[in-house]
């Protein structure tokens, strides 16, 4: 019974951090890309951003994976899609209640949220397949990469920008930034 | 699997032709253009000429150092960036602004497609819209010829007629002559168009560049400023449109840029008139009084397509 | 709607508000399906088509569902669940009455439903042609015009950077940046070029 725990101990740490690096959703996978790009002007957009991309995460990971074994396979995408504009839903009420100015630098790109191919990525790919701690494990670790790379992102483009280079707050800074650091970390892989 | 040669079966053409002498001859048609704007606005300009080339030449050193890959710097095409470069910007940039945009010709607009021959976009225009877009302050910092760099700023003829909505240039107190002789306020390298266009006939003489994308990118831009940037229909200086900004710099020494323009004529001339119309729309309704460089960078993300349209004929086959 | 308000939505949706280049939105099918031209037109045709449409079926159900039961927190369930119906049911109707346009544009459909440039569009029209829960002046038409540019401008994207890929392939990019980096930085440069058209007025 120890072992077995120690064991589901371990297991669930694997889920939390291949999401953080292993299978980084922005620099691996090259999934959600939209908000990446779009919100990254400030590290303030980029963490509150993060945050609400991992609430949804966790939050529709747990549900989807306890209802796996009721749901009909045919109708699965909807119920999906259901369940995580549902939360959404939750988050863009939410934040237009308590942090209405985040509400509005972010502005189409809460709802937007509901097509982040992240989201609906571990639903399909894991949550249904897997038990609701480990999913909720994994959707946590997931938001968290999620949030580091964007933070990464909105951290160089604020730094160069505020030394002057205006063009790094602007739409060709982002794409910049994010191809550069996707060519870097490559790089840094092949030296491994 | 680096730097392929491929061979195909002959016959082969030999002819006295190479990179490194276009490049060259480019150079050298451009540098009577240059030093009359050093002589207009004084030594800050050869300065900043000096340090766009330099910078351009490490950086292209650099990274050829970087990727294990034969040093090219002596073909002449990093030095032709830079000086491109040089001749696009304000006699006022300060100069660390200038190895900056350089760099990021270099760097960006060329070695991270692959070098020579691999870029998409003309790299001096790259990097002349990058500074546009970072530094738009210092962007617009012209000076008034014959007067010393510290002097009073003073806007370009084509910034005055569209922020003063004047119809013709005897309002702002220019001649075309003034115009064409370069005694105007402007970019360092655009403003003398006789030395130019002198540079650019060298250049068609010895067939180092054809005369289809000047032509129609002048003729565009000329007929539509004369339909419709006057008052009434038909009637606009299409004399002025072409003789102001950058035109003439960027018709024949940019847009011909053998990389990053079609390969056929009817493409050339597809091209050139993207050019044209597109600079007349953003002078005549854009937020930038000068739409060449953006023109021309719009228009070179279509070539590929211009290219696969209009194939060049195979050797050997009839059309 | 006078020509001049017409026209600077067009410059404003093709160029500088460009989806992709400006917003960001529907990177993933910008950078999945713009290896080949051909595959890319296709795409390019069927976006246009299935944001004109959404837009239409979005604008009708919140004018006349959500806004007189006041259920405009609704806003993001309902739209994205009309699209994906939306989507299926042109699929199905696709597939039974022209196996042509099926063989076509039949294996885009699918990608479009999680293509957030479908959904940005039908909020965006909500955003822009709704004031206080009133729809403005010549709304409905405003709202397609913009989606249909809007697809028209992500279109034009789309072909431009595969045909510049197909180019690239050829090359000797940088073994670190080949593939989805280098398609970045020519995204970069394109978005670039269009900023040319920034502060356009008629």
């Amino acid at each position: 019974m120890v072992i077995k725990n120690n064991k589901n101990k371990e297991g669930l740490l694997r889920e939390f951090s291949k999401g953080i690096f292993r299978q980084n959703p922005i620099f691996v996978s090259v999934l959600g890309l939209c908000p990446a790009l779009a919100v990254t002007t400030s590290l303030e957009n980029a963490l509150g951003m993060g945050v609400a991309v991992s609430f949804v995460l966790v939050f529709s990971n747990s549900i989807i994976s306890s209802m796996r074994n009721i749901l009909p396979n045919k109708i699965r995408i909807p119920c999906f899609i259901v369940v995580i504009a549902s939360f959404v839903t939750i988050v863009e009420l939410l934040m237009a209640a308590f942090a209405p100015l985040l509400a509005k630098q972010l502005g189409i790109f809460v709802p937007l949220i509901v097509v982040n191919c992240i989201i609906m990525g571990r639903a399909e790919a894991f949550a249904s397949r897997n038990s609701v701690l480990t999913s909720l494990f994994d959707g946590l670790g997931m938001g968290l990469g999620f949030t580091l790379a964007i933070s990464c992102v909105a951290l160089i483009r604020q730094v160069l920008g505020r030394c002057g280079i205006l063009v790094m707050l602007l739409p060709p800074g982002a794409l910049l930034t994010l191809g550069f650091l996707m060519g870097g970390l490559n790089l840094m892989k092949k030296e491994k | 699997m680096e730097n392929r040669l491929i061979s195909s079966t002959s016959p082969h053409i030999h002819k006295d032709i190479s990179i490194k002498r276009i490049m060259w001859l480019v150079f050298f048609s451009l540098v009577p253009a240059g030093i009359a704007g050093i002589f207009l606005f004084g030594s800050n300009t050869l300065w900043i000429i000096l340090v766009s080339i330099i910078s351009a030449v490490i950086t292209e050193l650099l990274i050829q150092c970087l990727r294990h890959q034969k040093i090219s710097i002596t073909d002449g095409s990093a030095v032709l960036t830079g000086l491109l470069l040089a001749y696009t910007l304000p006699p006022t940039l300060p100069l660390w602004m200038v190895a900056l945009g350089s760099f990021f010709a270099i760097a960006i607009c060329k070695q991270a497609f692959g070098g020579l021959g691999c870029n998409i976009f003309n790299p001096a225009l790259g990097g002349r819209a990058f500074l546009l877009l970072s530094f738009p302050k210092y962007m617009v910092r012209f000076i008034a010829p014959f007067g010393s760099a510290d002097s009073v700023t003073s806007a370009t003829p084509l910034v005055l007629l569209k922020e003063g909505n004047l119809q013709s240039i005897s309002q702002i107190g220019l001649s075309y002559m003034d115009l064409f002789l370069g005694r105007r306020s402007g970019s360092l390298g655009e403003v003398c168009i006789a030395l130019l266009l002198l540079g650019a006939l060298f250049l068609l003489i010895l067939r180092v560049i054809s005369w289809h994308v000047p032509l129609s990118f002048i003729l565009t831009l000329g007929i539509t400023s004369w339909l419709w940037s006057g008052k009434n229909f038909a009637c606009g200086d299409w004399l002025f449109a072409i003789l102001s900004g950058g035109v003439i710099l960027g018709a024949f020494f940019m847009a011909t840029d053998y990389v990053s323009s079609p390969l056929t004529r009817k493409a050339q001339l597809i091209f050139g008139f993207g050019c044209g119309l597109i600079t007349f729309v953003i002078r005549k309704w854009g937020g930038y009084p000068e739409g060449v460089c953006f023109s021309i960078l719009i228009m070179n993300a279509t070539v590929p397509l211009l290219d696969r349209f209009f194939p060049p004929r195979v050797y050997g086959y009839k059309k | 709607m006078s020509f001049a308000a017409v026209l600077s939505i067009i410059v404003s949706m093709v160029f500088v508000n460009n989806f992709v280049l400006s917003k960001f939105l529907g990177l993933c099918p910008f950078l999945g399906v713009s290896k080949q031209t051909k595959i890319a037109a296709g795409m390019g045709i069927a976006v246009i088509f299935v944001m004109t449409l959404s837009t239409a079926l979005t604008w009708l159900v919140y004018r006349f569902l959500l806004i007189p039961f006041n259920l405009m927190y609704l806003r993001t369930i309902t739209f994205i669940l009309v699209i994906a119906t939306f989507v299926q049911f042109v699929e199905m109707v696709i597939a039974k009455k022209s196996p042509l346009i099926q063989r076509a544009l039949g294996i885009y459909l699918p990608l479009i439903t999680t293509n957030c440039a479908v959904l940005g569009v039908t909020v965006l029209n909500i955003n822009s042609f709704f004031v206080n829960g009133r729809p403005v002046y010549a709304s409905f038409m405003l709202s397609l015009l913009q989606s249909f540019f809007a697809g028209v401008g992500f279109a034009l994207a789309l072909i431009l950077m595969s045909g510049i890929r197909e180019r690239l392939e050829l090359n000797n990019t940088p073994k670190s940046l080949r593939g989805i980096p280098v398609a970045f930085i020519i995204a970069s440069l394109m978005s670039l070029a269009f900023m040319g058209f920034k502060g356009f007025v008629f």
